[in-house]
């Protein structure tokens, strides 16, 4: 009997219980379920520029959700992607809005720059658990907030138009939108962050099962004492997996700031690098996996406000529904342990019946 | 790795051939857009689909958001209309979009959107839905170069926010006769910056017609900057109490909550401070014993009342597309409570023959800074 689960079947199970409480919710209300989740569906799908829309909902989710799963690898839990992504975003504004390049070149400084921002993000919470041992989680979180009031001053003292609250438009030639896609999938938000988001995925499938480090990289997650024995440099492959980490999360930033919205609105923690945690868990932390968990969480945020407007499901229960299955979804370790437990019980009571051991 | 690549190209290439065929299904049709002719058998009216989309913050925000889904209930109530509100995720033109998007694809064709965050959102929804009217309460549609666009089936409404202010000035001023007043206000916005003139206008009206000495020092004419900070304001209405000021006059948000928190700490420990409120009646917010309030009376907008009055209209069919409205004291959009347990009736006498005054063109309260502090 195999005692593990695989983890394709955990994530599944898991999906599939947090979509059971939220029927359970819907019911607890007086909704129909299957109208509700029907309409959900069809919210994220049921037209062209409705997909877009969920890809491009999803494209910032791919990303976080690859900076979270690639920590994950090396054993680390980097909940600061959205200071991540706040610090790239706002590195590729601040070049966005001040330099005056053809369109290409300007979006590939910002671009470079935006990888760069968030990696600095992530290096420095990297260099405090290699040298001092500082636990990545507080460092990150940290992390976060010294992003947000950074942001907060530097768009109040530097990018303003006339909105306080908000940094000015970038022109058109420094968004991620260009007008065919704009056009092919009918008004849509999707832009070439989507690009963007599908080449990091491939880079870091290559890198995580292809190179060296990657290998290097997966070691110290398995096993960081194992892997010193064996002549790894761990120190070195934290900082670098959190420096990877980071600039995925600074490019969520540019997709989100520069192709998603127009503007750094300040003040604001994206919920984006959040989201990107249970992207991670749910796609089991390889790259394919959180392609296709960012999709589904790009079809629940797209969906869920037609299914508020087709039923008497209002937001809020509408966004608890969407938490629910979000936090069923992360609990895939409970899962496994769960499982685990049902196959004992079984064998026990064989044994119990049978007499024999 | 190539097989899950293809195995993920062709699940894609699935949901998009499926979801073309769907999208075909769901095109529009012209003839569904509701066509309300002049009735007065109300309550029969579930053609009429109002919707609205929340700005940032929540349907019971005591402020912009609530003002505009109570006046949509009000008219729900009196004409029968279907109604719903969605809140977007976020306060991106993208999130907006989507959820006008959903609205309208659910038959919500009459799209009610509080506040100018939503100006270029509306400026985008206007051309991308012409089915659909759209009410943009204090903005007008624009491509993000402040030049207004207002489509045949969008009204834009805006607030005489300053007469508000002329009164709840005048108001104050006449009840404490004598004493300090300051101002806190959220963002330096023209909606704020109207009812900060307006309030000190009223105030040197009193001074001038009625012989009150009410003092206004521009140290405490202060905006916070955001209109969610509620510690910044609870700090910013100490320092002025603190100064000896007896009233002020919170045009913030949630920051007005914290100047109405502090003043309700205050008022229990027996000192005389009063805050006035805006937008809504905050009468309520200001009670701090069980009966007494802080709230010495407050500059209301008549928010409800706008969205209420544009479905009137598109019940009537006399929707005022492609115009720009004000709400000021001649319709009614503008002023104090009516009621105000804590103004003497010769006060609310004095209002109200200034507010005739008004509307008559006597006084003539300036929407402009001039003279006056920031």
């Amino acid at each position: 009997m195999k005692k593990e689960l695989n983890e394709v079947t955990k994530s599944l199970i898991a999906t599939f219980l947090g979509l059971l409480a939220g029927a359970l919710l819907m019911l607890s209300i007086g909704s129909n379920p299957i109208e509700g989740f029907t309409y959900l569906l069809k919210g994220g799908t049921m037209s062209i520029e409705r997909i877009g829309n969920t890809l491009s909902t999803a494209t910032t989710l791919i990303l976080t959700g690859l900076s979270v799963a690639f920590a994950f690898r090396t054993g680390l839990f980097n909940i600061g992607v959205s200071g991540q992504m706040l610090i790239g975003g706002l590195c590729a504004t601040i070049v966005g809005l001040t330099l005056d390049f053809p369109r290409p070149i300007l979006l590939f400084i910002m671009l470079i720059v935006a990888i760069i921002g968030g990696a600095i993000w992530g290096i420095i919470p990297g260099l405090l658990k290699a040298k001092f041992n500082v636990h990545e989680v507080v460092a990150t979180i940290m992390m976060n907030w010294i992003a947000l009031w950074v942001v907060y001053y530097t768009v109040q003292a530097f990018l303003i138009d006339v909105q306080e609250t908000q940094s000015a438009d970038l022109p058109a030639v420094a968004q991620l939108k260009v007008p065919w896609i704009t056009e092919l999938f009918q008004g849509s938000s999707l832009n070439l962050g989507l690009v963007v988001a599908l080449l990091a995925v491939i880079f870091i499938k290559i890198i995580l099962d292809k190179t060296t480090l990657g290998f290097e990289l997966k070691a110290v997650g398995f096993n960081r004492d194992a892997a010193l024995c064996n002549g790894i440099k761990v120190s070195r492959n934290i900082i670098l997996s959190m420096m990877i980490a980071g600039g995925l999360a600074g490019l969520a930033g540019l997709t989100f700031y520069t192709g998603f919205a127009e503007n750094m609105q300040i003040g604001i923690l994206p919920a984006q690098g959040f989201d990107g945690i249970a992207v991670a868990l749910l796609g089991i932390s390889t790259p394919y996996g959180v392609l296709i968990a960012a999709i589904f969480f790009g079809i629940l945020h797209t969906g869920k406000g037609f299914m508020s407007a087709m039923t008497d499901i209002p937001p809020q229960i509408a966004n608890t529904i969407i938490a629910i299955i979000i936090y069923f979804t992360a609990t895939s370790l409970l899962i496994q342990r769960l499982w685990v437990k049902i196959l004992r019980k079984k064998k026990s009571k064989k044994n119990a019946k049978g007499g024999v051991d | 790795m190539k097989k899950t690549l293809s195995i993920i190209l062709s699940l894609m290439l699935v949901v998009a051939l499926l979801a073309g065929c769907n999208g075909g299904e769901t095109t529009e049709d012209p003839t569904a857009t509701p066509t309300p002719e002049p009735t007065v058998e109300f309550g029969d009216n579930t053609d009429f689909k109002v919707g609205m989309v929340t700005d940032a913050g929540t349907i019971d925000d005591k402020s912009f958001n609530q003002g505009t889904w109570e006046g949509i209930l009000l008219a729900a109530d009196d004409f029968g209309l279907d109604t719903k509100y969605l809140k977007p995720d976020g306060t991106t033109q993208a999130e907006y979009l989507t959820e006008i998007g959903n609205l309208f694809d659910a038959g919500y064709k009459f799209i009610v959107t509080p506040g100018f965050k939503f100006e270029t959102t509306i400026f985008e929804a206007q051309t991308k839905y012409p089915d659909a009217k759209f009410i943009l309460l204090d903005g007008y549609p624009h491509v993000g170069d402040w030049a207004p666009v207002v489509a045949e089936n969008t009204v834009s409404i805006f607030f005489a926010e300053q007469e508000a202010g002329f009164y709840a000035g005048l108001a104050t001023a006449l009840q404490l006769e004598d004493g300090e007043v300051g101002f806190i206000g959220g963002m330096e916005i023209p909606a704020v910056q109207k009812f900060n003139w307006g309030f000190q206008q009223g105030i040197a009206y009193a001074n001038d017609t009625y012989g009150t000495t009410i003092v206004m020092n521009a140290d405490n004419f202060i905006y916070e900057g955001s209109f969610s900070n509620v510690a910044g304001g609870q700090q910013l209405a100490a320092g002025m109490f603190d100064k000896g000021v007896d009233a002020i006059f919170c045009a913030a948000g949630g920051v007005g909550v914290g100047a109405i928190n502090e003043a309700k700490t205050r008022a229990e420990g027996g000192e005389d401070v009063w805050i006035v409120g805006v937008d809504v009646d905050q009468y309520a917010d200001g009670i701090y014993d069980g009966t007494n309030s802080i709230i010495l009376t407050s500059a209301m907008k008549g928010i409800d009342q706008a969205a209420y009055d544009m479905i009137l209209a598109e019940t009537y069919g006399t929707f005022p597309g492609g115009e720009m409205l004000t709400y000021d004291s001649s319709n009614n959009g503008v002023g104090i409570p009516s009621e105000n347990p804590n103004l003497s009736d010769d006060v609310v006498t004095k209002v109200l023959k200034a507010f005739d005054e008004v509307v008559a063109g006597t006084i003539i309260v300036a929407s402009e800074q001039g003279s006056l502090i920031k």
